[in-house]
C-alpha cells in the first residue's frame, strides 16, 4: 500500500516520456514533466493545475525511473484538500460521498433501485452460496443511462447460471476517484466500510462492473483474500465455455475504446474484444490509438465531477471524430465514465455509444 | 375585541403582492383585519381590510425589527391584543416576526401554507416540503405567524367599501440598528445561483446564432440566461452560466428549461428549483419527469411567440 | 471579536422519500444519514474568518444528542477555538423553546461574546426564527439574511442583508448583536476527514440541557405529520401555441418572477 503511493520525484531525469503520453499535454496548461520538476525544486504550483489530471496512469506506466507522476498529482491534490481550498464541484462530490456514500449525493437507501424492476431475482450476498458479489459502482446504481449496465450483466449472469449477490444499500463508493482527488482519509473510511461488509458476509469473489471500482478493490484495498475480476473477464469465459451463446447477429461496424482503468492500468484488453468477436455479423474496428496507447476519454481522476476550463477540443470529440472517419457505426466500451464522456459528442455526429453488455443483450 | 393584525411590507414604494396572502389567511380565519403599514405612497386595494393603521415611520425604519416592537406595543395598547399577528414569509417578514415573538414572549409559526378552519391547525413545511406539520398554539397568544407567498391570496376578498383609517406617530426609533442604503445586485458579475428566474437553454437550440434571440427573450422576461453542458462546452455561453453537477447547482423560483433533455448531471443541478417548466419537442425527454409544467413543442416557435406577446 | 456560532446536526433528507409512522406522530429517519445544517456551515465559516481577521476567537455551540458532537468536531476543524454541546435527547420543535434554552445557557454560564451567529434557518424544520427570538430575549439588535459583512468596528458592524428580487439592504448594527447568516456569504472550506480527526483531539465541553430549563415551555404543539398534497408529474400545457405561451406567462406571474 505504502510503496504504491510513494513517489520518487527526485529520481526524475526529465526525459519527458510522461508528457509525451499525457492526454492533457499540449492542449492545456498541464505539463506533467514540468510539474515533477517543480516538485523537485519545491516551487509553487498554481492551484488549478493539478485538477487537469485524469488519472489515466499513462505517465506512471511509461516512466523509465518509476517516478509515479500520477501519484505525485494525488499528493499535490491532498495538500489542497487538507487546506480546504478545492474546486466547488469537487468539494460537493466529497461532501456527498461522506454523507450518502456516493459522489452524486443520491440517497444511499436507493442504491439497490436498479434491480427492483428486473424480471430476475437479485439476491442479497448473504443469501448466496457462492458468496460471489456483484459490485455495482455509484454511477451505475443511480444514473439512468448507466443503470442498464448492472441490469444487463445481472441478467446475463443469471442466464448463464452464474450465482451472485449484491450488497444493495450496504455498498459504499469504492473510493477509487476519491483517493485520486486527494481525499485519502475519506478513501480509508469507504474502504473500511466496504471491507467490513465483505467480511461480514464472507465474500469470496467480487465481480466489479466498473473498471474504476475493480482497480481500487484489486490494488488499493490491501490483501483481501478475495478474487477480484471485471465482468468482461467473466462473460468472456462464459462465452468460451458455452454457458452463454450469442445467437443473434449484430451487423454493424463496431470500434472498441479501451478504458484506461481496464486496459492500460490493468491489462484487460483481450476479454472485451473476444466478446465482440464472438458476435455474428459484428465487424470489429480498432482506433489508431488502442490497447496500451488508448486515448483517455478524460472521465477519470475526479473529472466526472469537475470540469476544467475547456477551451480545447475534448479527447472524447477527437475519439468520436476518428470513429466517424473509420466509418464505425457503434463505439463500444466497457466503462461507465467512458460511456458518459463519449456519448455527448457521438450523439452529435449521429453515431451510437454502447456499453459491451448492451450489445451482448441484443444478441443473446 | 377579536381581530387580526397584519404587518404589511412596502418596499421602495411597492405594496408587495405577498401581503395578499397574509390578508387571505386572516379572511379564511374570519377575523376583522387591521393592516399595519408605513405611511407613504403605494397602491393597494384598501377594501380588503377593515382598518388601515398608518405608522409615521419611513419604510426602512418601519421594517426594522427593533422599531417594530414599539409599533406593535403601541397598537396593542391602543386597540387591545389581536388574536394573531401576521407577517409575510420573506426576508423582512421572518426577521420582524421572530423578533416580535421573542420580545413579547409569544408563540410563533413561520412559513404557514395551510389552515384547517374546523380543527384550528396550521400547516407548515418540514424537510423542504416533503412533510407538512400540523401545528396548534399552546402558549398564550397572540399567535405570531408568517405566511408563505402564494398560499392564501385567493381568499383575500373585499370586505368593506372603505376601511377605517388610523395614524400612529411618535414611535421611538431604536439606535441598535439603522438603515444605510439599498444596494442593487451588480449585474456585471452574474451569479446564476442567486437568480430567482433562470431561462436555461440546451443543445436543442441548435447553434450559436440562436443565442442572441434567447438573450433577448431572457431580457424581456427579466430572467437570467443559463445553459446545460453542451451549450457551455461549445462556448455558446460562458462557463459561469453552466447548470449541472460540473457547473453550478441552482434553486431558483422558476427554472424554465428550453431544449434541455435532462441528463442526470443536469437534473442534479436544478431539480430543487421551486417550479420547473420544460419546453422540448421530445415528449420522452427525461426532463419532463422532473418538471412541474411541460410544453411539447419546437422551442424556437415558443420563443418567437413569447417574444411577440411580450413585445405586445 | 469573539463570536458564538450555533451549528446543528440535521438529517440529509433532500434525496430521501420520507415515511410518516406511528399514525402521524413520527417520521422514520432510521435510514437517513445526518449532516451539518447548510446555513450553519456558512455561519461557522464566517465566524472563523472574522475571528481570524479581528484577532478574536469563535466558539461553536450545538444543541442536540451526543451525535451532535460530529458538527462540533467539524466546526473545530474549520477553525473554531472550541465546541460546546448542550446535550438533550429531546427534539425541540418550538423555536421559542430552543431560544429560551440558549438564553438560559448564556445567562448561567456567562459566556462572553461580541456577536452571536446563527444560520438563517435549519434544513429540517425551516422555522428561521431562533436568532430573532434569542436576540429579542437578550435585548440585542438583530439582523437576518446577512449575505455580507462589509465592516466590523469595535462597537458596530456594517452588513448587507438579502431582500427579494436581487435587492439588498445595507444596515449598521451595534455590538453586541445577533446575526443570522444566509448561504452564499462565503465559500465554506472543505473539511477533510484528516482535519476532523485532528480536531477530535480538541476537547469539547458538554453541558446538560436539563440545567437550563427555566421558563422553558413549548408554546406550539406539533399535532401530527402529514404528506403534502401530491404534485404528480408535469402538467402538460397543450393547445394552440398562442394559448400555451399565454399559459406559460400566467405561471410566471403566479410564481412572482414576472409582472
Amino acid at each position: 500500500m505504502v510503496s504504491q503511493t510513494q513517489t520518487r520525484v527526485l529520481t526524475c531525469i526529465q526525459c519527458g516520456k510522461c508528457t509525451g503520453s499525457c492526454p492533457e499535454a499540449g492542449r492545456t496548461p498541464f505539463n506533467i514533466r514540468m510539474l515533477v520538476r517543480k516538485k523537485q525544486f519545491q516551487s509553487v504550483v498554481e492551484e488549478s493545475i493539478p485538477w487537469y489530471c485524469t488519472s489515466c496512469g499513462a505517465c506512471t506506466l511509461r516512466c523509465p525511473r518509476d517516478v509515479k507522476p500520477s501519484e505525485m498529482i494525488i499528493e499535490m491534490r491532498s495538500a489542497l484538500v487538507e487546506n480546504g481550498a478545492i474546486p466547488a464541484a469537487i468539494q460537493k462530490a466529497l461532501e456527498n460521498t461522506f454523507v450518502q456514500k456516493n459522489p452524486w449525493g443520491r440517497s444511499r437507501a436507493k442504491r439497490g433501485a436498479w434491480f427492483e424492476k428486473l424480471d430476475i431475482e437479485v439476491p442479497h450476498i448473504s443469501e448466496t452460496e457462492s458468496k460471489r458479489l456483484l459490485f455495482t459502482c455509484c454511477i451505475q446504481a443511480y444514473d439512468p443511462r448507466c443503470m442498464v449496465i448492472p441490469q444487463n450483466v445481472a441478467t446475463i449472469l443469471t442466464k448463464g447460471g452464474v450465482e451472485f449477490g449484491v450488497l444493495g444499500e450496504e455498498e459504499a463508493c469504492c473510493g477509487n476517484e476519491i483517493r485520486r482527488v486527494g481525499e485519502s482519509g475519506l478513501f480509508e473510511e469507504l474502504q473500511e466500510e466496504n471491507k467490513a461488509a465483505f467480511e461480514e458476509y464472507g465474500v469470496k469473489e467480487i465481480i466489479a462492473l466498473s473498471p474504476h471500482c475493480m482497480n481500487a478493490l484489486k490494488k488499493e484495498y490491501g490483501d483481501l483474500g478475495i478474487k477480484i475480476v471485471h465482468y468482461t473477464e467473466v462473460l468472456a469465459a462464459m462465452i468460451k465455455e458455452g454457458s452463454i451463446v450469442p445467437k443473434g447477429s449484430f451487423n454493424k461496424k463496431v470500434i472498441y475504446h479501451d478504458p484506461c482503468f481496464l486496459g492500460k492500468q490493468n491489462g484487460i484488453f483481450d476479454e472485451p474484444r473476444s466478446i465482440l468477436n464472438a458476435i455474428e455479423g459484428l465487424e470489429p474496428l480498432e482506433f489508431s490509438r488502442s490497447r496500451e496507447n488508448s486515448m483517455c476519454c478524460e472521465g477519470g481522476g475526479g473529472r466526472m465531477f469537475f470540469e476544467v476550463e475547456a477551451t480545447y477540443q475534448r479527447n472524447a470529440e477527437v475519439r468520436v471524430q476518428e470513429a466517424v472517419e473509420k466509418e464505425a457505426e457503434v463505439i463500444a466500451t466497457s466503462c461507465p465514465f467512458c460511456v458518459m464522456t463519449l456519448e455527448d459528442p457521438a450523439t452529435e455526429k449521429g453515431i451510437t455509444v454502447k456499453e459491451l453488455s448492451e450489445i451482448l443483450m441484443e444478441v443473446l | 375585541m377579536s381581530y387580526a393584525l397584519i404587518v404589511a411590507e412596502v418596499r421602495r414604494g411597492v405594496f408587495e403582492e405577498r401581503n395578499l396572502d397574509a390578508i387571505g389567511l386572516c379572511a379564511l380565519m374570519e377575523k376583522d383585519i387591521s393592516l399595519l403599514v408605513t405611511d407613504s405612497t403605494y397602491a393597494m386595494n384598501e377594501k380588503l381590510v377593515n382598518t388601515i393603521i398608518k405608522i409615521k415611520l419611513e419604510e426602512a425604519l418601519f421594517l426594522n425589527p427593533l422599531n417594530m416592537v414599539g409599533v406593535v406595543k403601541t397598537v396593542m395598547d391602543f386597540s387591545g391584543k389581536p388574536d394573531v399577528i401576521v407577517f409575510t414569509h420573506s426576508s423582512s417578514g421572518t426577521e420582524l416576526a421572530s423578533y416580535v415573538a421573542g420580545y413579547f414572549n409569544l408563540p410563533l409559526i413561520t412559513d404557514v401554507n395551510g389552515f384547517d378552519k374546523e380543527r384550528g391547525v396550521f400547516y407548515k413545511s418540514y424537510y423542504s416540503d416533503k412533510i407538512f406539520g400540523e401545528f396548534k398554539q399552546t402558549g398564550q397568544g397572540p399567535f405570531v405567524i408568517t405566511v408563505r407567498s402564494g398560499s392564501f391570496k385567493e381568499y383575500a376578498v373585499e370586505k368593506v367599501s372603505s376601511p377605517i383609517d388610523e395614524t400612529i406617530e411618535g414611535i421611538p426609533i431604536a439606535e441598535g440598528r439603522s438603515f444605510v442604503e439599498y444596494v442593487e445586485e451588480e449585474k456585471a458579475e452574474i451569479d446564476i445561483t442567486k437568480a430567482e428566474f433562470l431561462l436555461s437553454v440546451g443543445r436543442g437550440i441548435g447553434n450559436k446564432d440562436e443565442i442572441p434571440d434567447y438573450e433577448e427573450l431572457a431580457d424581456l422576461l427579466k430572467a437570467t440566461l443559463s445553459g446545460s453542458r453542451p451549450v457551455i462546452d461549445k462556448m455558446w455561453l460562458p462557463k459561469a452560466r453552466q447548470v449541472g453537477t460540473s457547473g453550478k447547482t441552482v434553486k431558483p423560483k422558476v427554472y424554465l428549461a428550453m431544449g434541455i433533455s435532462g441528463a442526470f448531471q443536469h437534473i442534479a443541478g436544478m431539480k430543487d428549483s421551486d417550479c420547473i417548466i420544460a419546453v422540448n419537442k421530445d415528449p420522452e425527454a427525461p426532463i419532463f419527469q422532473y418538471a412541474h409544467f411541460g410544453i411539447i413543442a419546437d422551442i424556437h416557435k415558443v420563443r418567437n411567440k413569447l417574444k411577440d406577446i411580450l413585445k405586445g | 471579536m469573539n463570536i458564538l456560532v450555533f451549528t446543528k446536526r440535521v438529517p440529509a433528507t433532500q434525496e430521501e422519500e420520507l415515511r410518516i409512522i406511528d399514525e402521524g406522530q413520527g417520521i422514520d429517519l432510521s435510514k437517513v444519514p445526518f449532516k451539518v445544517n447548510d446555513w450553519d456551515n456558512y455561519a461557522v465559516e464566517e465566524a472563523v474568518q472574522i475571528a481570524e481577521k479581528t484577532g478574536g476567537s469563535a466558539t461553536a455551540i450545538s444543541i442536540g444528542d451526543a451525535e451532535s458532537d460530529e458538527v462540533l468536531r467539524r466546526a473545530i476543524a474549520m477553525g473554531t477555538k472550541d465546541g460546546f454541546l448542550i446535550e438533550t435527547e429531546q427534539i425541540l420543535h418550538d423555536p421559542n423553546a430552543r431560544a429560551t434554552l440558549i438564553f438560559n445557557f448564556l445567562k448561567k454560564e456567562g459566556t462572553p461574546y461580541d456577536a452571536i451567529f446563527t444560520g438563517v434557518q435549519s434544513e429540517d424544520d425551516q422555522f428561521g426564527a431562533v436568532g430573532g427570538i434569542l436576540a429579542a430575549k437578550l435585548g440585542l439588535p438583530f439582523v437576518s439574511m446577512v449575505i455580507s459583512i462589509d465592516a466590523f468596528e469595535s462597537d458596530h458592524v456594517i452588513v448587507r442583508r438579502e431582500l427579494e428580487g436581487g435587492l439588498q439592504e445595507r444596515v449598521r448594527v451595534m455590538l453586541p448583536c445577533v446575526i443570522s447568516i444566509q448561504t452564499g456569504i462565503n465559500e465554506p472550506r472543505y473539511v477533510s476527514i484528516m482535519g476532523v480527526r485532528k480536531a477530535s483531539k480538541v476537547e469539547r465541553k458538554i453541558f446538560k440541557a436539563a440545567d437550563y430549563q427555566e421558563n422553558l415551555v413549548s408554546k406550539i404543539e406539533a399535532v401530527k405529520w402529514v404528506y403534502p398534497p401530491k404534485k404528480g408529474g408535469a402538467t402538460i400545457l397543450s393547445g394552440e401555441l398562442e394559448g400555451v405561451c399565454k399559459d406559460l406567462l400566467g405561471i410566471l406571474k403566479e410564481k412572482g418572477v414576472y409582472q
